[in-house]
């Protein structure tokens, strides 16, 4: 098995290329979905923070056509880190690269919601029994992940390794989200007063908002741009969207504190209930709430304000808007 | 367009108005609606590290240096405890200062600085944990420290005076282990960087605030009685990440016996100590966690450690019944407790809301106690027998150590002064009356700006405050000037100066062999344990905190001196319930031959 690789140039893309038919025969098992290659970097960022960031990120379809998804992507290192979207079916072999200077420590991706073998669980030794299962400087790690039926959902991404064998240093900013979306390629929301199907074609913008300690750290998925654009929008941002337009949030919570989210004049089903409206979510360390509105609907244009309802949160500046325009 | 041109021109675009971007900016707004919120430019973490309380994971110092509009996020990791970020002092007419978290939690902090200069950041629970931000202008000379600060206290200094010098200096000594006073080295020297610092256009270099001193310990003439226990609360063990040990010192010959260190139990910053009346256990606090640590005070064997609440600070007990209180420094109450082995909680004394008490203090006749109310600018005291408490406002400025004589009156240590007129002072108060008197100025004699000090009334910054066990003196542990002042009750005046070390901290009186007491000071930044003959209003000794015997003290060897106990209690009132045990086989026979040491006067007739 190809664990390691080198770390970038013609050397990679050879390496890549014969990895090709390896990736296809790990995933067949599963289905017959995409094939992800996916090459990260875990680097410090200008502040001090560790954070994850793209190197590069190329997709065989099951009918095989190639493409480079790369540009997609914020350049240099983001909190959150890249966000990664699938849909069941899929498969992915992610490389993490060790960029953090002056450090010799492991680091590794341990991810949530997909399927994966044991030496893919991005932990040390001490905790899987079985591999230090993480990136070395000069030492990248391999993890393989299968978008199964049932994975579909929201999920976390983070370090398991940096600096403390047994947690890591996720708290540091080493957290990322993955999007698997279900095969129907639909989902479920509250429109117009109805629980209904939404395609996924139809929702142009994602907000995915992290809630770490006392703070949202924001990214918006632009799916107007040609070819999808990821876009940092760091502390407490305004995300926003046109009125009518269906958006779908994805909110994560990291950390030791636990939130309440909660959106203003909007309103959204949990998934997996029918017909119970919500509009504040309890959400923990890495769990998770993931839905549809259409913005503005039934109260109109304005700066609807989001934020974490613990008060104490609050008085901290755990806020932002929703800014609905006309 | 590539991305980042285009997200540029998206971000850009919002603030022009001008017709010629308008279709660019339509274009832009169409696609892209969102808009990022600030990007820390630093990071300041808060942790139980000794001298790195607000740590920068770049440099692991704690002064991070940032341009004018920059953020820095100041967040709390590696802490077992709950914290506040608060501004100690910021720049004057800085948008959005000060930065104050009303009660400790574990929130964080995302801070923009408009204004170029210093601006220092503590918690009100521990107020040495420090962190610095400098806000450099890129186009001037030197580090930008600005013309002035505004301090929390109301105080607005230029920073070219003492009082700023002293800030500095206390700052970069608190945070820089290797600028600790080592007794064990023949000079305490302090090299700061050749680095150029700005005040206000004229260009100094920060190693102009360098100095040396020499380290001389001293042997007091007279023994004392019994033994001293300090709070080594920054010494670094091998076997447990977090810090601290309990240094037991033989008063008979100024040895060390032992040092408690807690290694399975991973003790954490230990605090404050208490005992009970047959002085067979020790009741340790966890400052910066949530726990109580009891061990055994001959062997030092930890019976139990247990979760109390928010940053326990002191324990006391009451002399009429032995309970156990214990302050919750980042609660609103203190905890009752039964003493023994394990002692078990058995209710809560609640002092008043956002109050954190710190260094509470118990009548010595157990009628009452009064709490300090650190997060708060009062104290509470508590009827022990109702347990009825009466929250009093004072106006100090963090309120962090009380203790009371004989007929009721407290002092009451305010850290950082009471507004507008004290930088430095105690409060005086009528336990009886539940009201407050006067406030004392300790730092009467001083001048802010030249430094000069004519007269003895030189304390900045007190900390503990108790009154002498004949009531005729107060003593305090003055951080700031370093100083320990002595306060005569009868006329509530500072009659005497001292010298003190870096981090001038805890003090608690002792009996001295043939009558008499001895003040002993413990100071957080240097290693030795000071003591003040209290007939001579003059030290008498420099005890080293260090025993280099101990294998398993792995840094800041001796360090952190705080809590201070002294055995057999000097306060006669909490002397007498261990005296009515003598010959009833309840003692071991070293406390027997201790109290056989004690005199009539020291017995309180």
């Amino acid at each position: 098995m190809t664990r390691t690789r080198p770390q970038c140039g013609l050397s990679l893309f050879l390496a890549l290329s014969l990895t090709w038919p390896g990736a296809l025969l790990a995933a067949s098992a599963a289905s017959a979905g995409d094939q992800h290659l996916i090459t990260l970097k875990a680097s410090a960022m200008p502040s001090g923070q560790l954070a994850y960031e793209m190197v590069s990120h190329k997709v065989k379809s099951s009918t095989g056509k190639e493409s480079d998804l790369t540009e997609r992507y914020a350049s240099g290192p983001t909190i959150p880190g890249p966000t990664l979207v699938m849909k069941e079916g899929d498969a992915a072999e992610v490389t993490l690269q060790h960029g953090i200077d002056d450090a010799q420590l492991p680091v590794s991706i341990h991810v949530h919601g997909v399927h994966y073998k044991i030496d893919s669980d991005g932990t040390m030794k001490l905790l899987n029994g079985v591999a230090d299962e993480a990136a070395f400087p000069g030492r990248p790690y391999t993890y393989k992940w299968t978008a199964a039926p049932g994975t579909a959902g929201t999920w976390a991404y983070h370090d398991h390794a940096f600096g403390n064998p047994m947690l890591g240093a996720e708290d540091k900013g080493l957290f990322g989200t993955l999007i698997i979306n279900p095969a129907s390629g639909k989902v479920p929301a509250l429109i117009d007063g109805k629980v209904v199907d939404v395609d996924l074609a139809d929702i142009k913008r994602e907000f995915i908002l992290w809630m770490h300690e006392t703070t949202f750290w924001g990214q918006e998925l632009n799916h107007i741009i040609e070819g999808g654009k990821e876009i940092p929008l760091w502390t407490n941002p305004t995300v926003g969207a046109r009125l009518g337009e269906k958006v779908r949030f994805h909110v994560i919570g990291i950390g030791t504190a636990f939130h309440t989210f909660h959106l203003h004049a909007h309103r959204w089903i949990e998934a997996g209930t029918v017909g119970g409206a919500v509009d504040t979510v309890n959400v923990g360390p890495i769990s998770r709430t993931s839905f549809v509105v259409k913005a503005g609907e039934g109260v109109g244009p304005g700066d609807w304000h989001y934020h974490c309802h613990v008060i104490q949160h609050m008085q901290s500046g755990m806020m932002g808007d929703f800014k609905v325009v006309e | 367009m590539n991305y980042t041109s285009f997200l540029a021109l998206a971000l850009v675009a919002f603030p022009l108005t001008n017709a010629a971007n308008a279709v660019e900016r339509s274009k832009s707004e169409d696609v892209i609606i969102s808009r990022p919120g600030v990007l820390p430019s630093a990071v300041l973490e808060m942790t139980d590290e000794p001298g790195k309380w607000f740590k920068d994971p770049k440099s692991g110092g704690s002064l991070v240096v940032i341009k004018p509009g920059q953020a820095v996020l100041i967040k709390m990791t590696d802490t077992n405890t709950d914290h506040t970020i608060t501004s100690l002092l910021w720049q004057p007419g800085a948008a959005n200062f000060p930065v104050d978290q009303e009660r400790p939690s574990n929130a964080s902090v995302t801070q923009t600085f408009d204004k170029p200069g210093l601006y220092v950041f503590t918690c009100k629970v521990h107020p040495y944990m420090l962190g610095a931000v400098v806000v450099d202008d890129p186009t001037t000379e030197g580090l930008d420290i600005g013309a002035e600060i505004q301090l929390v206290t109301g105080a607005k200094v230029p920073t070219t005076s003492d009082i700023a010098k002293k800030l500095l200096r206390t700052f970069f000594i608190g945070t820089t282990p290797a600028l600790w006073r080592d007794y064990r080295t023949p000079n305490w020297e302090v090299k700061l960087p050749d680095l150029p610092i700005n005040l206000a256009g004229s260009v100094l270099k920060l190693s102009a605030l360098n100095f040396s001193e020499p380290n001389a310990l001293l042997q007091p003439q007279i023994p004392g009685v019994g033994e001293v226990w300090v709070d080594t609360q920054f010494e670094g063990v091998s076997g447990k990440t977090k810090h601290g040990t309990a240094t037991q010192i033989d008063a008979s010959n100024w040895t060390i016996k032992q040092k408690v260190k807690g290694v399975e139990q991973n003790m954490n910053n230990p605090h404050n100590m208490w005992t009970d009346a047959t002085y067979k256990y020790i009741y340790q606090t966890e400052w910066f966690d949530k726990r109580l640590t009891t061990f055994d005070r001959a062997s030092g064997k930890v019976y139990n450690t247990q979760v109390v609440g928010q940053n326990p600070s002191h324990a006391m007990s009451n002399p009429l019944n032995g309970m156990l209180y214990v302050a919750l420094n980042g609660e609103d109450r203190v905890l009752k407790l039964s003493p023994g082995e394990f002692p078990t909680a058995l209710g809560n004394i609640n002092t008043g809301p956002h109050t954190g008490p710190h260094g509470h203090h118990i009548t010595d006749d157990g009628k009452y106690m009064i709490t300090p109310n650190a997060l708060a600018s009062s104290v509470t005291i508590v009827d022990l027998a109702s347990e009825q408490a009466t929250e009093i406002p004072t106006g100090g400025v963090i309120p962090i150590a009380a203790w009371s004589d004989m007929d009721h009156k407290a002092y009451v240590a305010n850290l950082l002064g009471t507004p507008p007129k004290m930088l430095s002072s105690l409060t005086v108060i009528d336990i009886d009356g539940k009201k407050k008197i006067k406030d004392i100025d300790l730092a009467e004699n001083y001048d802010p700006i030249s430094g000069e000090h004519k007269g003895e009334a030189y304390g900045l910054g007190p900390i503990q405050t108790p009154v002498s066990p004949d009531g005729k003196y107060v003593v305090s542990a003055n951080f700031l000037s370093t100083t320990i002042t002595i306060l005569d009750t009868k006329t509530d005046k500072v009659v005497k100066s001292l010298p003190c070390e870096p981090g001038c901290h805890g003090v608690n009186f002792g009996l001295k062999k043939g009558g008499g007491y001895y003040a002993y000071v413990a100071s957080k930044f240097a290693n030795d344990l000071l003591v003040v003959d209290m007939d001579k209003l003059d030290i008498a000794g420099r005890i080293l905190l260090v025993d280099p015997k101990d294998g398993q003290i792995t840094g800041n060897y001796g360090m952190g001196g705080q809590g201070v106990l002294p055995l057999p209690l000097a306060d006669a009132g909490m002397l007498a319930p261990t005296l009515k045990l003598v010959g009833t086989g309840k003692l071991s026979p070293e406390v027997e031959g201790w109290l056989t040491l004690v005199t009539q006067q020291q017995r309180g007739n």
